[in-house]
């Protein structure tokens, strides 16, 4: 129990510093914020306006704790180039989807790799298992913005059955949204399957060498009993904490397909204000791309717990 | 139809390689009879763990067996299905291995991995089968078998994990149990321990048990019948004590007559290290969020000398400390307080494994000349003429200079951490258990060598070993540790013969000589662990002392002098006696 | 009988190729890079244009392997700054540990639990784009892996006894660090480099992709990509070849990296 707080702690101490770096970050970036709203021909008087509105000649630290005041609140601030809408309206409105689109590709990364990695390390050295470490070979070499062109040419130019650019926003139509988005996520979670197909099939089987396994094979289980009811647990322990890097990547993959597919989502949102200098924009999506890693992390952590014994006592 | 439980017949087993087939069981021929004890002794690579694995099934899949039968109860092994030898894996047959800790699952309770072959054989219910677990739990000597169906492995201690073991093997009541060197790897008390209690599981099941060890002792503690096996072949057989006492293969001789001859005394010579009231910590690195820096308090206000031209022997169980007085002398360990005094010496030390104690990334040539650099001799020509000088010192030739340490044998590898000890000229060397790694044929060859070296340049010795028989050959004097603290120190003669602190006694009783000893029957139940038997403030060896009255509660006793003058024979203990020589019914 | 190491072999030989390809295309292209030649737009691969033309007539093969040549660069100076920083760091808080290994661990978990893309895009709003911005984005973000890599071996071999051996001897720990140490951790290094080198490789090519990384006139596959996509159902070679050596390149250093890891077995 201690130790869960002080997890929950460290949590908190971490997303605090993690704003307070980013912000102080964005501070120090040459190139003054007004100008870039304003454009270059602005006039002083301007100029000065917009600083004294975004407080711009107060210290960082002051700064800092007024924005977090704001934020703690939900209200990051007003976007530089989007006028009329607030960084959070904006926020909320590119969040889901990207949400979507991760969770998708995650459910596909689970329900495909297990098997898969359980089928190579049953039949390792095999046909099966040579077949599958080729294709994951293969796989995990494509960058999946490139698969998501790929996809888009099998499926658009020869199948015909999609159309890129064809998105459709979740409020409109669940179904065709969801629909629109499996190519999307399978391109994200393709070359992570490889992945993490690689890493449980070494784990499985590095955990068969071991002595436990023998003993286990002395009593009379089949290969299958050892394997599921020995190896299985033991080999999932690494990669649980694998899998949390997965999640991680998965984020920030969809960042980009996004801007194959033309998603409207998070990933759209965070490149056009960076090439704008949009900076409360990128502060915020920073800040919440960071907190949702680092919750993640957190919440592997504690699974890792539960699944081993060993680390539990100590 | 076979009268024997196990019949063995002409059994061969191989391995391809590049080179053809190597064999590694050769046309072996074994029975062991309803009720027996047969035992198997051999060094590494006789083939008696292959043997033992064929037996049970367990053979890996690149290991072919190319003729031979193994008949179990008259039914042949060999050739059966899987399905089939499913069938008597853990149910007429079981296995005790060697290493407790990596043998257990170690995500899975204990009371599942013990019912588990239950649980695959019979077609008990849930209650059942837990209940026939605590029994098994409790008849192996484990105390509270309700707790510990719920633990896990990690949770007990190496003896605990071993009965564990055993209870796993007996559940199912099998006919014929293998152990395959079930006391190796634990504590010399522990061992002993273990070995009664499969005494009595033969006793009272009758099951018959194949006994698959290299160490002598253990087999004529344990075995009525045994056989000796040599690069995959028998070479001798017979009835355990007998070929054990008079062998008569050349191989047997070796493997019993072991030990160099006794050292000569030594004259009074000048004291070369001289230790007081040392007290030795171990911190543990400092972490975040932890309170103070946590300091296990190792050793005790030791004191002791050591004079030149000697061999000390320190003997002792895991956890008494030996391990962290080397390093504090050796200056790996700064953290004591206390006089730690020698007179311009720079010890250096022989190390326990000869596998990980040469850096596997360079050459031999180069691990020797390393001491020389770091002296400051630069001169690369004589380097090498002094690396080839002490590669002729320990027997090696100079071609062992160009070879890495993966391409040498753990005896040459050994060979090889003597010499490096001895490369900076120093005159005080740690051994620290140099020869508990090795076969046992093996290790007569280096204690020879370190024997002959000690002679031609004059050295001094610690040499630390849980081998008292080694020890017995090898040392002039004697200090016995136990938790930090010396609790015996006499000459060699003199300890064995007069073995007078409790734990020297106990250490005495659990190692299995030459003598001939009435077997007792009385089995030790519960196997209490050092940290648990410390009494507060008093005598740490309280928990598990014979002897033990109350005032060894009082404090921790001093060191008493029941020697002669010149020869001092120091033990702590408040109820010693200086008596005659130890029998087993005291 | 020995079996060969195909993996090991196979990757050289790939690498080996497109190399050879790259280097040569430093100094000279089947066309000029720049060329643009309006009659010859879109036009399929043949054996003039063997990678066909794109939207301007330039020749896309010449292109791709003065692209590659960028990718190179970038991921070689990558994993070049982040083997020398990882490789102190790792070694140093892997042998000392304590406090400072403690706080730089912290920290390295933190940016290791960041996709690297996150992290360069990151590091990119901050400093800016272009060729040499992002050598430095992707070096950092290299740096906490390769020096976690290097911290386990350090503690694993830590210890040895051949460590403490060396101890006895009178060796001061930088020595035994960087001399007794370091040699059994080649093999693990050089994997590590390999899979780096992919990463960065893939990274880059992401964030060109998205405008954000080398810019223009510096060539990039990335941006070709990027830039083809509004082709990609009349003239799809444009795309797939700039895409397709990416993957070449990727497939090659694992290969590599498959090879050596089987050595070390």
């Amino acid at each position: 129990m201690k130790y869960f707080i002080k997890k929950i702690i460290t949590l908190i101490i971490t997303l605090l510093f993690i704003s307070l770096l980013t912000f102080t970050a964005f501070s120090v970036i040459p190139g003054d914020a007004a100008v870039s709203k304003l454009g270059v021909d602005a006039s002083p008087e301007a100029i000065a306006r917009v600083r004294a509105e975004y407080e711009l000649d107060q210290p960082v630290l002051t700064r800092y704790v007024h924005w977090l005041e704001k934020a703690l609140h939900g209200d990051f601030g007003q976007s530089y180039k989007y006028d009329t809408m607030t960084v959070t309206q904006l926020l909320q409105s590119r969040l889901p989807v990207t949400i979507l689109l991760a969770v998708m590709a995650f459910i596909i990364i689970i329900v495909v790799s297990l098997p898969l990695g359980m089928l190579s390390a049953r039949y390792a050295g095999k046909w099966v298992d040579m077949l599958i470490n080729q294709v994951t070979q293969i796989t995990m070499a494509i960058p999946s913005f490139f698969l998501g062109i790929i996809l888009t040419v099998i499926f658009g130019l020869v199948l015909k059955v999609f159309q890129p650019g064809g998105y459709v926003s979740m409020e409109e139509d669940m179904k065709g949204c969801i629909e629109y988005l499996i190519l999307p996520a399978v391109a994200v979670a393709l070359p992570k399957i490889a992945m993490v197909v690689k890493y449980l099939r070494n784990s499985v089987l590095s955990e068969m060498k071991k002595d436990y396994v023998r003993t286990a094979y002395s009593k009379g289980n089949s290969v299958n009993q050892v394997l599921y009811g020995h190896v299985l647990r033991n080999a999932l322990i690494p990669v649980i904490t694998f899998v949390a890097m997965v999640a991680a990547e998965i984020l920030a993959g969809s960042l980009v397909i996004e801007q194959v597919f033309s998603i409207p989502g998070m990933g759209r949102l965070m490149i056009t204000s960076i090439s704008t200098r949009d900076y409360p924009v990128v502060q915020a999506a920073v800040l919440y791309i960071t907190s949702i890693v680092v919750i993640i992390n957190f919440l592997v952590d504690i699974l890792y717990q539960l699944a081993d014994p060993r680390v539990r006592t100590a | 139809m076979d009268k024997e439980l196990l019949k063995i017949e002409n059994l061969t087993i191989g391995f391809p390689t590049k080179n053809g087939i190597h064999t590694v069981v050769d046309h072996v021929n074994l029975e062991v009879g309803k009720g027996e004890i047969v035992g198997i002794v051999g060094e590494s690579g006789s083939g008696k763990s292959m043997t033992s694995l064929a037996v049970m099934g367990l053979l890996s899949e690149e290991a072919q067996v190319s003729e031979g039968s193994i008949r179990l109860n008259g039914q042949e092994l060999l050739g059966m299905s899987r399905e089939e030898r499913r069938k008597i894996q853990g149910k007429n047959m079981s296995m005790i291995f060697q290493e407790p800790m990596t043998s257990l699952n170690p995500v899975m309770k204990i009371g599942a991995q013990v019912g588990e072959s239950l649980k695959l054989h019979t077609d008990l219910d849930k209650e059942t089968i837990r209940g026939r677990v605590i029994e098994a739990l409790a008849s192996v000597g484990l105390r509270n078998p309700e707790l510990l169906v719920d633990q896990y492995p990690h949770e007990i201690s190496g003896g605990m994990r071993q009965r564990v073991m055993i209870a796993m093997a007996i559940i199912n009541h099998p006919d014929l149990i293998i152990a395959d060197e079930p006391t190796t790897a634990l504590d010399v008390t522990v061992q002993a321990q273990i070995l009664n209690l499969l005494k009595k599981i033969h006793k009272d099941t009758g099951s018959s048990i194949l006994f698959i060890s290299h160490d002598l002792n253990v087999i004529k503690e344990v075995c009525q019948k045994v056989v000796v096996m040599y690069k995959g072949v028998i070479v001798e057989r017979g009835d355990a004590k007998e070929v054990l006492k008079h062998p008569k293969h050349e191989y047997t001789r070796k493997l019993v007559a072991s030990m160099p001859d006794q050292v000569q005394k030594v004259q009074n010579t000048k004291k070369l290290l001289e230790v007081q009231n040392l007290n030795v910590y171990y911190k543990e690195n400092k972490k975040l969020f932890s309170s103070k820096d946590k300091r296990k308090h190792i050793i005790h206000d030791m004191s002791f000398d050591l004079y030149e031209g000697e061999i000390l022997g320190v003997v002792g169980e895991s956890g008494c400390g030996k391990s962290t007085l080397a390093k504090t002398i050796v200056g790996l360990n700064r953290e004591y307080d206390g006089k730690l005094e020698m007179d311009h010496l720079k010890p250096q030390m022989v190390f326990q494994d000869p596998f990980s104690s040469l850096n596997p990334a360079r050459k031999i040539g180069w691990i020797l000349e390393e001491p020389l650099k770091l002296k400051g001799i630069k001169d690369k020509k004589q380097r090498k003429e002094m690396v080839d000088q002490m590669l002729t010192e320990i027997g090696l030739d100079s071609s062992f200079a160009n070879r890495y340490a993966r391409e040498l044998s753990g005896g040459q590898r050994q060979r090889i951490s003597i010499g490096l000890s001895l490369m900076r000229g120093e005159k005080l060397i740690i051994a620290d258990e140099p020869v508990s790694a090795l076969d046992v044929t093996v290790q007569s060859q280096i204690l020879r060598l370190l024997l002959k070296l000690h002679d031609e340049k004059n050295l001094t010795y610690m040499f630390i070993s849980h081998d008292l028989n080694v020890v017995h050959h090898m040392c002039h004097r004697v200090i016995v540790m136990y938790l930090g603290r010396i609790v015996e120190m006499a000459d060699v003669d003199e300890l064995y013969d007069h073995p007078c602190h409790p734990y020297t006694r106990m250490l005495f009783d659990s190692i299995l000589t030459d003598e001939e000893k009435e077997t007792t029957d009385s089995v030790t139940v519960n196997e209490i662990l050092p940290d648990e038997a410390a009494g507060e403030g008093g005598c740490p060896f309280y928990g598990r002392c014979r002897y033990a009255g109350e005032n060894c509660l009082r404090e921790v006793p001093t060191l008493t002098d029941i020697g002669t003058p010149g020869h001092p024979h120091l033990v702590r203990c408040e109820r010693i006696e200086y008596g005659e020589k130890y029998t087993a019914a005291d | 009988m020995k079996k060969h190491n195909y993996s090991l072999i196979i990757g050289l030989i790939l690498t080996g190729i497109i190399l050879i390809i790259t280097i040569i295309g430093q100094f000279w292209t089947p066309y000029d890079i720049t060329g643009m030649n309006s009659m010859a737009k879109n036009q399929a691969p043949s054996l003039m244009h063997l990678m066909g033309t794109d939207n301007f007539g330039r020749d896309v093969f010449s292109r791709v392997m003065n692209g590659c040549g960028t990718t190179f660069f970038v991921a070689v100076s990558t994993v070049v700054i982040g083997c020398v920083f990882g490789t102190i760091i790792g070694a140093l808080t892997g042998f000392y540990g304590g406090l400072l290994d403690e706080i730089v661990m912290r920290i390295n978990d933190v940016l290791l639990s960041f996709p690297s893309v996150l992290l360069v895009l990151i590091f990119i709003s901050f400093i800016g784009t272009g060729k040499y911005k992002i050598i430095v984005a992707l070096g950092v973000m290299f740096i906490p892996s390769f020096a976690r890599i290097v911290r386990s071996e350090v503690i694993r071999y830590k210890s040895q006894e051949f460590v403490r051996s060396a101890q006895v001897m009178g060796a001061g720990n930088l020595r035994i660090i960087f001399v007794h140490i370091l040699p059994n951790t080649v093999v693990s290094m050089l994997t590590a480099a390999a899979i780096g080198f992919n990463n960065a490789v893939l990274a880059e090519a992401s964030m060109s992709y998205l405008g954000l990384g080398v810019q223009p006139p510096d060539p990039s596959l990335g941006r070709m990509l990027s830039e083809a996509q509004a082709y990609i159902f009349t003239a799809p070679w444009y795309a797939i070849w700039p895409g397709v050596v990416i993957v070449l390149i990727i497939l090659g250093f694992s290969q590599i990296s498959e090879g050596l890891r089987a050595i070390s077995d």
